[in-house]
């Protein structure tokens, strides 16, 4: 992984892009703006599904969610720039690998919520309460995608991402 | 003046900044970005929803939301405190730091007042009115801006 580290920083697009000095702080500030996005619109599916804003139908929650998706690929964006940029300080930094770990998770949780419960939760009376089972998704993605946030704030400070 | 300086150049100061804990700064600024998640992800899902988007949510089931922009709020105002002392002296004669609150009190501001004129009122229940929509999209932008100046300012530290 060192090497292959040292071979990104080699290239001359990591050099050339790390020459920007405007393009980290660009990044970093689309970065912030796309997790909002990604919190804002799939947290509040998450606290749907846990049984908060009864009334509201979660089909209507689900229009939400081009944005929410539209928020994640700023950050993968921003955040495949950030490490061809700087390539050693994520690949050798256990809690970027942490966070990456978290957004697996994250997505594998929302797969079996869209193969295995958006069915019956599309189709729930609005004022039902939710199952165990998709109070269960929702408090789960909301954990996962908060783990993702702090292991990516935490990253210069924890372990050895300095 | 002599006042921020004595709050940057603390005890206080030295000992969060200079800490080898993580449960000083780093602790404080990621509560920030918790703080800042909560906000402004619970403020743009209220404008975008003014603006139509997920237009069949009716306004009024999103009031709960404006408890989660109090959440987050309350978090940054305290985190942000903390924040300010240590770095007081250099923030108060940086505009980018007023751009930051100025936009941040004039988006809330407008959000409570899309509140009143959309979110909250019995009578409406899918299109908000233009004027809360000029609101929404002014808040929305404003919430970037201080997102923005907010990030620049890691920037512009002495």
């Amino acid at each position: 992984m060192t090497e292959f580290a040292a071979w990104v920083e080699s290239t001359s697009l990591s050099k050339t892009l790390f020459g920007m000095s405007w393009l980290w702080p660009l990044c970093e500030s689309l970065h912030f703006i796309g997790l909002c996005m990604l919190i804002g619109a799939a947290g509040l599916l998450d606290l749907r599904l846990m049984g908060m804003f009864r009334g509201l139908p979660i089909r209507h929650v689900k229009a939400l969610m081009p944005w929410g998706i539209a928020g994640f690929i700023i950050n993968a964006t921003t955040g495949a720039l950030f490490l061809t940029m700087q390539p050693h300080l994520y690949l050798s930094s256990g809690v970027w690998w942490s966070k990456v770990a978290f957004i697996v998770i994250a997505g594998a949780n929302a797969l079996f919520f869209e193969t295995r419960l958006a069915l019956p939760a599309l189709a729930m009376d609005p004022d039902a309460d939710t199952s165990p089972g998709m109070k269960l998704v929702g408090a789960f993605s909301l954990f996962s995608w908060f783990a993702v946030l702090y292991c990516g704030r935490m990253l210069p400070y924890l372990g050895t991402g300095n | 003046m002599a006042f921020f300086h004595s709050l940057q150049n603390s005890a206080f100061t030295d000992w969060f900044l200079g800490s080898d804990s993580i449960w000083t700064y780093p602790t404080v600024l990621t509560l920030h970005t918790i703080g800042m998640a909560i906000l402004v992800g619970a403020s743009f899902v209220i404008n975008l929803r003014i603006l139509q988007v997920a237009g069949a949510i009716p306004l009024q089931r999103l009031q709960p939301l404006y408890r989660f922009v109090w959440i987050g709020f309350a978090v940054n105002l305290l985190s942000g405190l903390v924040l300010f002392v240590t770095e007081a002296a250099d923030r108060v004669i940086d505009p980018v730091f007023y751009v930051k609150l100025l936009s941040i009190v004039v988006a809330l501001s407008f959000g409570i007042v899309v509140k009143r004129s959309a979110i909250g009122r019995a009578d409406i229940q899918h299109v908000a009115p233009a004027g809360s929509r000029v609101l929404a999209a002014a808040s929305l932008a404003l919430w970037i801006v201080a997102i923005v100046s907010g990030r620049l300012m890691a920037y512009l530290k002495h």
